[in-house]
């Protein structure tokens, strides 16, 4: 009855916490210049995410190691602190790009510009984290989440010709704007394929003190909580498709992203988009903050928990604090945060290997993990999506730099 | 036992399971014509970053002496106290009495408490 419970809670708390501005702003882009084309970047991107964090739970549950110290372990201080200062790095881009997105949601119910909620946002962020335990940021705040819902519900009711929608689940060539198209599936690649979600969620399974007998429950968390939540981004990109290209837009402005629900809604369509996109957001910001810590927290050995007051972990509460005032600087500059977003996203998915190799490698390590390695099935799925998010890319990077088609 | 394997860079705890951080060294003696000996174990900062280049080490030697802060020199465990418990090892001292929550007590001190609701 407890894990059932759990499993429960598990995926409503994936489900509710897996949309973010990268995942809404990539899928709407995608859905607006491609129309259903790109649908299996985001079923592609959700499999690998599937299949990531259930290795991450699995790690943690077995061997009582979170995957950062793990990694710290095995392949010593040089490579994590190289792998510690890149992914930082591009983690604290996504961090300001979720910040960015919860102040748009506050402009548009305002009305008042977004650089403006800066502050006042980061330190409702930083609050949360100082007073707030592990269970009301994992928990609390993902439950709100489950408004994201309203996409799903919105997609349906625009009756789009379901026939179109699972030919685009079938990976395609473009046939115009050649490099546009595979940047834009990079992008989803990387807004799903987020390192911060599996080393987030082993950090969780260590903080709720998972052991071997958590093994299924993580199985189902991971594959029902991830494959619902890539629903309601493959749901945003159909949502894309049929509200943009009708009216000449490309979703390229932020407040045009606010349509996305007015045609199924009407005005409340337009209030379920705020509140998707600020709550998501919110929840995104806490638990990257919050993993930025545990990394940094984990790979020194430093103490670390949400559960413990600030006093006893100085180190840790002040890593996240710093963190916060560094993403609430980047938005304060007023970079536009719908393109933060996206180039944060391409970024993510072109340092993918750098955590994901040292990760598989761990995955079938037997003193880690024991008879509960990987199998060559979950060994080739990660390593083929990646490899393709990375080749992807490297290629496709540059060209859209360079404004090639 | 493997030293590399079972020993460096595993978690360390004291003898009541608080944190000290991470085995960050290994000291050897090494005399004319001897089998080396496992000596101590290091731990902090200076150690981190000379793994990684001395520069580095001299940079955060200066940052630490800057402020005040209790640990100067990386802090050598002997390895007689030094006891490997599976995923972690366990130091058989006290992390109080040691120099290893230098960083830690100082931001404790001059930073964290300051901030209300700490």
């Amino acid at each position: 009855m407890k894990k059932l419970l759990e499993i429960s809670l598990g995926i409503v708390t994936s489900v509710g916490g897996f949309l973010e501005i990268g995942s809404i702003a990539t899928a709407a882009q995608a859905g607006a210049d491609f129309g259903f084309q790109l649908i299996w970047a985001v079923l592609l991107g959700g499999l690998c995410v599937i299949f990531l964090v259930e290795q991450g739970g699995r790690l943690s549950a077995i061997s009582g190691h979170t995957v950062t110290g793990a990694i710290r372990e095995r392949f010593g201080f040089n490579y994590f602190i190289l792998l510690f200062i890149i992914l930082s790095a591009v983690t604290l881009l996504v961090l300001s790009a979720e910040l960015g997105g919860v102040c748009i949601a506050l402009e548009m119910s305002t009305g008042i510009r977004f650089q403006l909620w800066a502050i006042p946002v980061a330190l409702v962020i930083w609050l949360i984290l100082w007073k707030g335990t592990f269970g009301v940021i994992e928990k609390g705040i993902s439950i709100l989440g489950l408004v994201t819902i309203s996409f799903i519900v919105g997609a349906v009711v625009m009756k789009p010709n379901w026939r179109s929608v699972l030919s685009g689940a079938v990976p395609s060539l473009p046939t115009s704007e050649k490099s546009h198209y595979w940047f834009s599936a990079v992008s989803i690649l990387g807004a799903s394929i987020s390192p911060y979600l599996y080393l987030f969620y082993s950090s969780g399974a260590i903080e709720d003190e998972w052991d071997e007998g958590y093994i299924g429950v993580n199985r189902v968390i991971a594959s029902f909580g991830m494959s619902f939540g890539s629903l309601i981004s493959v749901a945003v990109l159909i949502l894309g498709a049929l509200v943009f290209p009708p009216r000449g837009l490309h979703a390229d402005q932020y407040s045009q992203l606010a349509l996305l629900m007015q045609d199924a809604f009407g005005h409340t369509g337009f209030i379920f988009f705020v509140l998707s996109l600020g709550i998501s957001c919110l929840g995104a910001a806490l638990e990257i903050t919050l993993q930025m810590a545990y990394f940094a927290a984990q790979g020194f050995g430093w103490n670390w928990s949400e559960n413990l007051p600030p006093k006893k972990e100085a180190r840790f509460s002040l890593t996240y604090t710093i963190v916060v005032i560094l993403a609430m600087l980047l938005v304060l500059t007023g970079i536009d945060p719908l393109q933060l977003t996206i180039i944060s996203m391409a970024l993510t998915a072109a340092t993918l290997p750098l955590s994901t190799v040292p990760f598989l490698i761990l995955m079938n390590d037997r003193k880690y993990l024991a008879n509960s390695r990987n199998g060559w099935f979950s060994n080739a799925v990660v390593i083929v999506i990646i490899t393709v998010a990375f080749v992807l890319a490297i290629v496709s990077i540059p060209l859209q730099i360079l404004g090639g088609s | 036992m493997d030293l590399v394997r079972d020993c460096l860079d595993k978690q360390l705890v004291d003898r009541h399971g608080h944190k000290m951080g991470r085995v960050d060294g290994i000291i050897l003696e090494v005399g004319d014509g001897r089998i080396p000996i496992v000596t101590a174990i290091e731990i902090g900062p200076v150690c981190q970053a000379s793994r990684f280049h001395p520069m580095f080490a001299k940079v955060v030697k200066r940052i630490t002496n800057r402020f005040g802060v209790v640990q100067k020199d990386p802090y050598r465990l002997p390895w007689s106290k030094v006891i490997p418990a599976g995923i972690e090892v366990v130091a058989g001292v006290e992390a109080e009495d040691t120099p290893v929550l230098g960083w830690e007590l100082w931001l404790r001190k001059h930073v964290i408490e300051r901030i209300p609701g700490a």
